[in-house]
């Protein structure tokens, strides 16, 4: 009995993770339509963008900004400069990736893409411990009072609720980019179909280089809140996720960034849920069971897409 | 001076060559038909001409420039438009999405191009929000059209427009293409259901074993015994 | 003298690390560079061929203060076996619902894997005894040799320093020996295999899926088989690993850097090659041992050090893709590095 009744907040609590699982799982399902393999290094790309916004709030408060909170939040100004930073940061970076790396190997096939994407991945996290070290390094050392939301019985603190909002805005705001602007048309017409989108005389290179920059962005976001909501961030942080982003985007659809905003607030959900009933240390194991689940039900996903 | 050349081209998919130097040309305004049996290689031609396939050998001009093997991108800008056989269109955007994909390289306004494309397809006028994906084959066709024909090219290159259509469908794609053919515009194109096309050519040519073996006017390439016998099923 | 000593036993150390690398890049080669399957869940089958072998052959639980199921202080061939034996059996429970799966669904399922042994390895402490990890894991004939090379010893008290060290460490010179029959043997076996009909449809169903396929072949019966018996080969070196080191802990699986630095071995020394497979082996592993040494002198931490050496096997790895993915040896048939990629016209 005791176990169903944390249900209602633990699922509070998934769809908090959720939201950052669905930033996350965004831009591993961008990669894949428009670029064609499964992005390994996306975990650690977002504890890049966590590391970047660590680095550039010392230098903002250091040049005397404010980080004084807002309101009930636990940052101000300063980290709100420091987001901006780490996003800017985090883009540039993985196009350069691009263009020193993945760009050579563009015929080269997805499973040597994937080989690729695992060394990045490697080389990013070792490249976080050798600049911040292997230690954890906190955003915040104060403890937020979570507040009851009244008639629902379950508390959420508002950075939590900070969290969900930027979730779903920037979900938006990426619908809206793929339905109403020029390249993001052009992206879910490379995502249909690459070669009619070079014969239709698509600049498919800048396709590619904005489908970068969003999920590089959106990975770096995923990865602040990271360390907003664990209060801490590690070179493992990455890593760590990247289980729960592929199931998050397998059960909505690889290919699919509507599906990955889907799947990422369902595998939250469960991950958190789970544990009234098992051990917290299992829960990777949990979206490891829903993405072994999805693979041998409905691989294409719930909000299918042709692979 | 003709609008397109071909000049003794040799090309071919990793290793195994299907072209076999083939020479061609489209005038100014001109609609060229070739036919020929399957594997001929005039498919190959056609990704050749618009650097899908790097020939080994040989030229391709198109307006007096030199054109082998640029890069598709290129070759759309310079004015030649490529309707593939299969998979030509984007199946999740709409028919206003596919056309605006059309003219990807104008950044600015399109409203002129894409009425004249509806008054080309009046179909499509009323199905714009309308996923193409959701369209029978028909229409699909004449989007993949209608978004090749969005940058107002010089050169039109059709891969079997027709095939996969039922007959009445096919009959409307070939009025639209002469409607097309009337406006100026030169056509190049390739089809299995060969009659049609040639009736309204003004040149067709053969090409079988990766080279061009016969060329005559259209109609008069239609009434040729032969090429009834060996390419159009008697 | 001594330092030829020290450099001797430094040797061998070196040699036994390499060999049971090139023993996981066998079974590797033999999934990914035969078959084509992307097992990045490799740290799985070595870890679960190191416990195993711990548990069958270790002592009792009450000898040393842990709680396991296991420690039947059985003899170490019993305990390699069993290592072979459990590997291949997680290998074919996962394989069956993931082989018929695309590669890269595949490569996440196995990453799951790998994560999911970890996990269980560390937080069933009833079965395995958890973060503490399983001691005093026996090595083969360790009594008897260290017996006859303390009687050596003492026997002979004159004996020039340098030869003395050399001695004392006789035994790992023996598990040398060891590890390097137990290569020979795995290579000879994995060579006739490669060179025999079912070799043969492997490299078919690689290079061809759906062409080897439609003559006929039950693709997945195949794949499946290569898979267990590839991870196997894996427990295998999971078992020497555990019997070398006597010590191991869910830490000493760290899932990422022990399947990736196999999958680099690989890829540098040739895919599709078992020679290749033992090449990158000997060639990756002295690379990861010169960063040791090169960092010694560089005024890093030793956190900041041990990031920069896998940051030079990462660069490394990227290096070789984009100049020479087929790796230092070429494949003795003309064959790609990884599976042809789908027809793509430019």
């Amino acid at each position: 009995m005791d176990a169903l009744a944390r249900v209602p907040q633990l699922i509070v609590y998934g769809l908090v993770s959720g939201s950052i699982l669905s930033l996350g799982g965004i831009g591993v399902s961008l990669t894949y339509s428009i670029l064609g393999f499964s992005n390994f290094a996306h975990g650690d790309t977002m504890a890049l963008g966590a590391y970047f916004a660590l680095a550039a709030l010392s230098v903002l408060s250091g040049w005397g900004v404010s980080n004084r909170p807002w309101g009930a939040l636990s940052f101000g100004a300063a980290f709100a400069g420091a987001l901006a930073a780490a996003v800017i940061l985090t883009s540039v970076a993985v196009v350069l990736l691009d263009r020193l790396l993945y760009r050579r190997l563009r015929g080269a096939g997805r499973i040597t893409l994937m080989i690729a994407a695992v060394g990045v991945a490697l080389g990013l996290r070792n490249a976080i411990q050798f600049a911040w070290g292997p230690q954890p390094l906190y955003y915040t050392t104060k403890i937020q009072r979570a507040a009851l939301i009244p008639g629902l019985g379950v508390r959420i603190k508002p950075d939590q609720i900070f969290i969900l909002a930027v979730a779903v805005v920037l979900a938006g705001l990426l619908h809206l980019f793929l339905r109403r602007t020029r390249i993001g048309k052009a992206m879910r017409a490379m995502a249909d179909n690459a070669s009619l989108a070079r014969v239709s005389g698509i600049d498919t290179e800048r396709v590619i280089i904005w489908t970068w920059v969003i999920g590089g962005a959106l990975a770096a976001v995923a990865g602040i809140l990271t360390g907003v909501e664990n209060k801490f961030v590690l070179p493992e942080l990455g890593w760590q996720m990247l289980l729960s982003i592929f199931a998050a985007v397998i059960l909505g659809g690889i290919g699919n960034p509507y599906g990955a905003i889907v799947g990422g607030f369902v595998v939250g959900v469960s991950e958190e849920v789970s544990t009234a009933f098992v051990s917290a240390g299992y829960k990777p194991a949990v979206a490891f069971g829903i993405l072994i689940l999805m693979l041998l039900v409905r691989p294409t996903g719930l909000l299918g897409r042709r692979d | 001076m003709s609008l397109l050349s071909v000049e003794r081209v040799f090309a071919g998919y990793g290793g195994m060559e299907v072209l076999h130097g083939v020479d061609l040309t489209v005038g100014e305004g001109e609609m060229v038909t070739m036919i020929g049996p399957n594997g001929a290689g005039k498919s190959t031609l056609m990704k050749a001409i618009f650097g899908l396939v790097r020939p080994t050998s040989g030229a391709i001009r198109f307006a007096g420039e030199e054109i082998t093997g640029a890069a598709p991108d290129r070759i759309v800008r310079r004015g030649i438009a490529y309707v593939p056989q299969v998979e030509n269109v984007f199946p999740s955007l709409t028919v206003r999405e596919n056309l605006e994909m059309g003219a990807f390289p104008l950044r600015g306004e399109i409203r002129k191009r894409i009425d004249a494309v509806y008054a080309l397809f009046p179909a499509l006028a009323g199905r714009a929000r309308t996923r193409v994906g959701r369209m029978s084959g028909g229409e699909r066709q004449m989007v993949a059209m209608g978004r090749a024909l969005m940058l107002d090219p010089r050169l039109l290159m059709l891969d079997e427009p027709s095939a996969a259509l039922a007959p009445n469908l096919a009959a409307t794609v070939f009025e639209r293409i002469e409607e097309i053919h009337r406006s100026g515009l030169a056509i190049l194109i390739v089809e299995q259901n060969a009659k049609e096309s040639l009736r309204m050519s003004d040149r067709g040519c053969v090409l079988a074993a990766g080279v061009k073996c016969l060329e005559d006017a259209g109609p008069r390439l239609l009434e040729d015994e032969q090429v009834g016998r060996l390419y159009l099923g008697g | 003298m001594d330092l030829f000593a020290g450099v001797v036993n430094y040797l061998v150390f070196f040699g036994i690390s390499a060999g049971i690398y090139a023993v996981l890049a066998l079974g590797l080669n033999l999934q990914w560079g035969e078959t084509g399957l992307f097992n990045i869940g490799v740290a799985g089958f070595y870890a679960v061929g190191a416990y195993t072998s711990a548990l069958i052959s270790g002592p009792p639980p009450d000898v040393w203060g842990g709680r396991i199921v296991g420690g039947f202080e059985l003899p170490f061939v019993v305990g390699v076996l069993a290592a072979a034996a459990a590997a291949g059996l997680v290998a074919l429970l996962i394989g069956i619902p993931t082989l018929r799966l695309r590669a890269d669904y595949l490569a996440i399922a196995t990453i799951g894997i790998a994560e999911t042994i970890r996990l269980v390895l560390k937080n069933e402490a009833w079965l395995t005894n958890g973060v503490w990890g399983l001691q005093q894991i026996p090595s083969p004939l360790y009594g008897g040799i260290h017996r006859h090379t303390s009687g050596f010893l003492r026997a002979n008290p004159d004996l020039p320093s340098w030869v003395a060290q050399i001695v004392s460490r006789a035994y790992n010179g023996f598990y040398l020996l060891l590890v390097a029959a137990v290569l020979v043997v795995l290579y000879a076996l994995l060579r006739r295999l490669a060179g025999s009909p079912w070799g043969r449809v492997l490299r078919a169903i690689r290079e061809d899926e759906d062409a080897a396929a439609m003559s006929g072949k039950n693709v997945f019966a195949f794949k499946l088989q290569a898979l267990v018996l590839g991870a196997m080969v894996m427990g295998i070196g999971g078992a020497l690993y555990a019997h070398y080191v006597r010590f191991i802990s869910p830490a000493s699986f760290e899932p990422l850097y022990g399947t990736f630095i196999v999958w680099v071995m690989l890829i540098i020394g040739g895919t599709g090659r078992h020679g290749g497979a033992i090449l990158g082996a000997v060639v990756v592993w002295g690379i990861w041992a010169a960063t040791d040494f090169v960092a010694d002198h560089l005024p890093f931490s030793a956190p900041q050090v041990a990031a920069l050496r896998i940051l030079v096997i990462g660069v490394l790895l990227e290096g070789i893709l984009v100049l020479r993915p087929g790796g230092l040896l070429r494949p003795r048939r003309p064959r790609r590095p990884t599976p042809p990629p789908e027809p793509q016209i430019r």
